[in-house]
């Protein structure tokens, strides 16, 4: 392998690597929270990206229950985002309040909580069929303002050309992380959360409200599930309502190997991932997934708890 | 914090419940069919509680394979409405009953039996798949029901048994003629890059024939590139394929993933020709790519132009209703259904078709179909006694896009 092609195939490993750490957090989030993981967040993916791309045409297409009809508005690329994300977020939690809470209350077995999430994802796809169409969406190629398609960081002799939009994805996810880190480390409301990931009874005990932060949860990771959604639609265009589903599955290796509950770890997992496949060979190109679920089975076998997960130590 | 034990439990069964139910795209496993289907057991009248013949339409109409099943769902439907005011089969009317294939093999054998065993049709059209096919369509052949491909182009599809035959002319006719536009509107094209979506049955025989074409020709393959159909980021392939240089670039895939690995290729500079393969084949790539789409060539088992009145009345109630030009896999599922209309008008003829028990109709329904000669909206075809069509016409299209990319059409080469 060349310079250029190590360079150009390293670039391209951090710009998907960081969008598969933008998605897993709202996976880890969810998971140090409550111990489950929301299969729904592929699903909620795809929804912030739908709504991101009606709220900045003012349209939903021309497919579907939705055909031609309009918004009485169409918004900048930026303030869409935000407002697709929180609609996304609510989405969130209205899952939250239907599939999770009655069987958190009933003290269910995870693994049916699983399964309920694994319906709404189902039930969501479909309904964006339903109103939408299985067509693919495109954002208009000026949504990033007047970027050039493409940034050479080589010489005109040896171009090392790399997206634009691949640029802006990497730059906002850095941003994301550090916002987030921030806000749990260093807030009232960040550290409430963690106190009910080391404990939810006894946080109850000192006065945390358990089921508000646990709603705050799942709007936060369904915020940045529709956020990564639509940076992603943004650069290979909204394919269809399956969308997230390859996402969904990337994202939980991510987390597994970062370590379950980490956010640190997930974005390390969400690099890695994306860093790896960046450098399969060309000739076995094809076969990218394999590799990200291998390395995940390889991480279950010689380090359970992940990169940077923290080792479970039960007393007896 | 949680127990991992348990969450480890937890995290596979996720992975495992998500990998088997939510596979929107083809994960190229090869369901088996233990089970022999049944043959209806229906000797009594073959028209339908409403008094129509039923002819089943097995497209996909969920799963990202609805793309290109929503487009076959429309020509069918044009053809049922056409062929009805014009008094169906002698007076009496035709039914379509519809089922949704899915995207995968297991999805097109559960609805081949539901219209084999449950709404007993005379017939199916489908599936919209090769992938599909392959698996299916053994379903209908135990069954001894017909079975006209729409859109399978896949190698050896007529071959799957005696009861099966295909509408769509196979890619080793069709996709050649792509490729020898591409070397008449550049001749110096000598390096060429070859990507196809390697879970797909389709894509990877098409792209056999694309390498075998590129080497007649005596041009230098300087890679192959693979990737999934479910795929939306194709830099790292791109980018390897970029590196050597090539003057040409063929693609074998479907409609989201093709458009965006042209979109991803174009943005990283790329400006030679693209060949695509019929997966490429519709209107539903132009909202990916939008003016990236520009340039593409693909070959074409049909023209909107082509002359013949059942064309222009097909291509004038596609437009009607639609507002762009009908395309090659809408023709081609009108095309399906007309078939199956005329063997029955002919069979009629010779013996009424409502006085024939299910299992006579279907026997005789699937010689008539061979034996016949239908002028389509695909121009006039027939059928080889193994079930392959006969088709005269083909062509190439070359994609124009306005200039900001919200409106695109085929436009025909001469």
């Amino acid at each position: 392998m060349t310079l250029t092609l190590f360079l150009q195939q390293f670039l391209n490993g951090l710009s998907i690597g960081s969008v598969y750490a933008i998605f897993a957090l709202g996976y880890t989030l969810v998971y140090s929270i409550l111990g489950i993981i929301n299969l729904a967040h592929g699903a909620i993916f795809t929804l912030g990206a739908y709504f991101t791309y009606a709220l900045m045409g003012g349209t939903f297409g021309f497919n579907g229950l939705l055909a031609n009809a309009t918004l009485p508005i169409k918004l900048p690329f930026a303030i869409a985002l935000i407002l697709g994300s929180s609609l996304a977020g609510l989405v969130g939690i209205a899952m939250e309040r239907i599939a999770f809470q009655p069987l958190r209350r009933k003290g269910s077995d995870p693994l049916l909580t699983v399964v309920s999430s694994l319906g709404v994802a189902v039930v969501i796809v479909n309904l964006i069929q339903y109103l939408v169409g299985a067509e693919s969406y495109t954002f208009p190629a000026d949504a990033y303002g007047n970027l050039p398609a493409s940034i050479n960081f080589g010489s005109p002799e040896n171009p090392i050309p790399i997206r634009s939009v691949q640029i802006v994805i990497f730059a906002v996810s850095v941003v994301i992380v550090a916002i987030l880190t921030y806000f749990i480390n260093s807030t009232k409301y960040g550290k409430a959360m963690q106190a009910i990931a080391e404990d939810a009874t006894t946080a109850s005990l000192l006065g945390i409200n358990t089921d508000g932060f646990i709603v705050l949860t799942f709007f936060i990771s369904s915020f940045l599930a529709g956020l990564a959604g639509t940076l992603v639609a943004s650069s290979v265009s909204i394919a269809g309502p399956y969308f997230g589903i390859a996402f969904g599955l990337r994202g939980l290796a991510v987390i597994v190997l970062g370590g379950l509950g980490s956010i640190p770890g997930a974005v390390l997992g969400g690099l890695v991932i994306g860093l790896v496949e960046a450098f399969v060979p060309g000739e076995y190109s094809g076969y990218k997934d394999a590799v990200a679920f291998a390395i995940l089975f390889v991480m279950l076998l010689v380090r359970p708890q992940g990169l940077l997960g923290r080792r479970f130590i039960q007393k007896v | 914090m949680k127990k991992p034990g348990a969450l480890t439990t937890t995290f596979l069964a996720s992975v495992t419940i998500l990998l088997t139910a939510c596979g929107g795209g083809n994960n190229g496993t090869n369901v088996g069919n233990t089970s022999p289907t049944q043959t209806a057991n229906n000797t009594g009248s073959t028209t339908n509680s409403s008094g129509a013949i039923p002819i089943g339409i097995a497209f996909a109409q969920t799963s990202n394979v609805a793309l290109l099943g929503q487009e076959q769902v429309a020509g069918a439907k044009i053809a049922e409405k056409y062929f009805n005011n014009k008094g169906g089969i002698n007076g009496t009317p035709i039914k379509l009953v519809f089922q949704d294939t899915s995207g995968d093999e297991a999805g097109a054998i559960n609805a081949f039996q539901t219209l084999i065993n449950k709404d007993k049709v005379v017939g199916i059209v489908g599936p919209t798949l090769s992938q599909q096919a392959f698996s299916a369509d053994p379903v209908a052949e135990r069954a001894k029901v017909p079975v006209l491909a729409a859109s399978n182009t896949a190698n050896k599809i007529p071959e799957i048994g005696d009861y099966i035959a295909r509408v769509s002319a196979p890619s080793s006719i069709v996709a050649p003629n792509s490729i020898k536009a591409a070397l008449k509107q550049n001749p110096n094209i000598k390096k060429v890059a070859v990507f196809y979506a390697q879970n797909d049955s389709y894509s990877k025989s098409e792209t056999d024939i694309f390498q075998n074409t590129v080497k007649a020709q005596g041009l230098e393959l300087v890679t192959v590139q693979k990737f999934q159909t479910s795929d939306t980021d194709f830099q790292s392939q791109a980018t390897n394929a970029l590196n050597l240089k090539p003057d040409l670039i063929i693609i074998s895939g479907l409609a989201a993933d093709g458009g965006n690995l042209v979109r991803q290729l174009r943005e990283l500079g790329y400006k030679g020709l693209i060949v695509g393969g019929n997966g490429l084949n519709t209107s539903n790539i132009f909202p990916v790519c939008k003016a990236l789409c520009d340039g593409i060539l693909i070959a074409q088992a049909y023209s909107p132009e082509h002359p013949g009145e059942i064309n222009s009345t097909f291509r004038k109630a596609y437009t009607e209703q639609f507002k762009k030009e009908p395309p090659q896999f809408t023709a081609q599922a009108f095309a399906a259904v007309q078939v199956y209309v005329e063997a029955l008008q002919a069979l009629d003829k010779k013996s009424k078709v409502n006085n024939l028990a299910l299992p006579q109709l279907r026997n005789e329904l699937n010689k008539q179909i061979l034996a016949g000669k239908y002028n389509t909206p695909l121009g006039e075809i027939a059928f080889t006694p193994v079930g392959e069509v006969v088709q005269k016409d083909f062509y190439v299209a070359q994609i124009k896009m306005d200039k900001d990319g919200s409106q695109g059409k085929f436009a025909f080469l001469k």
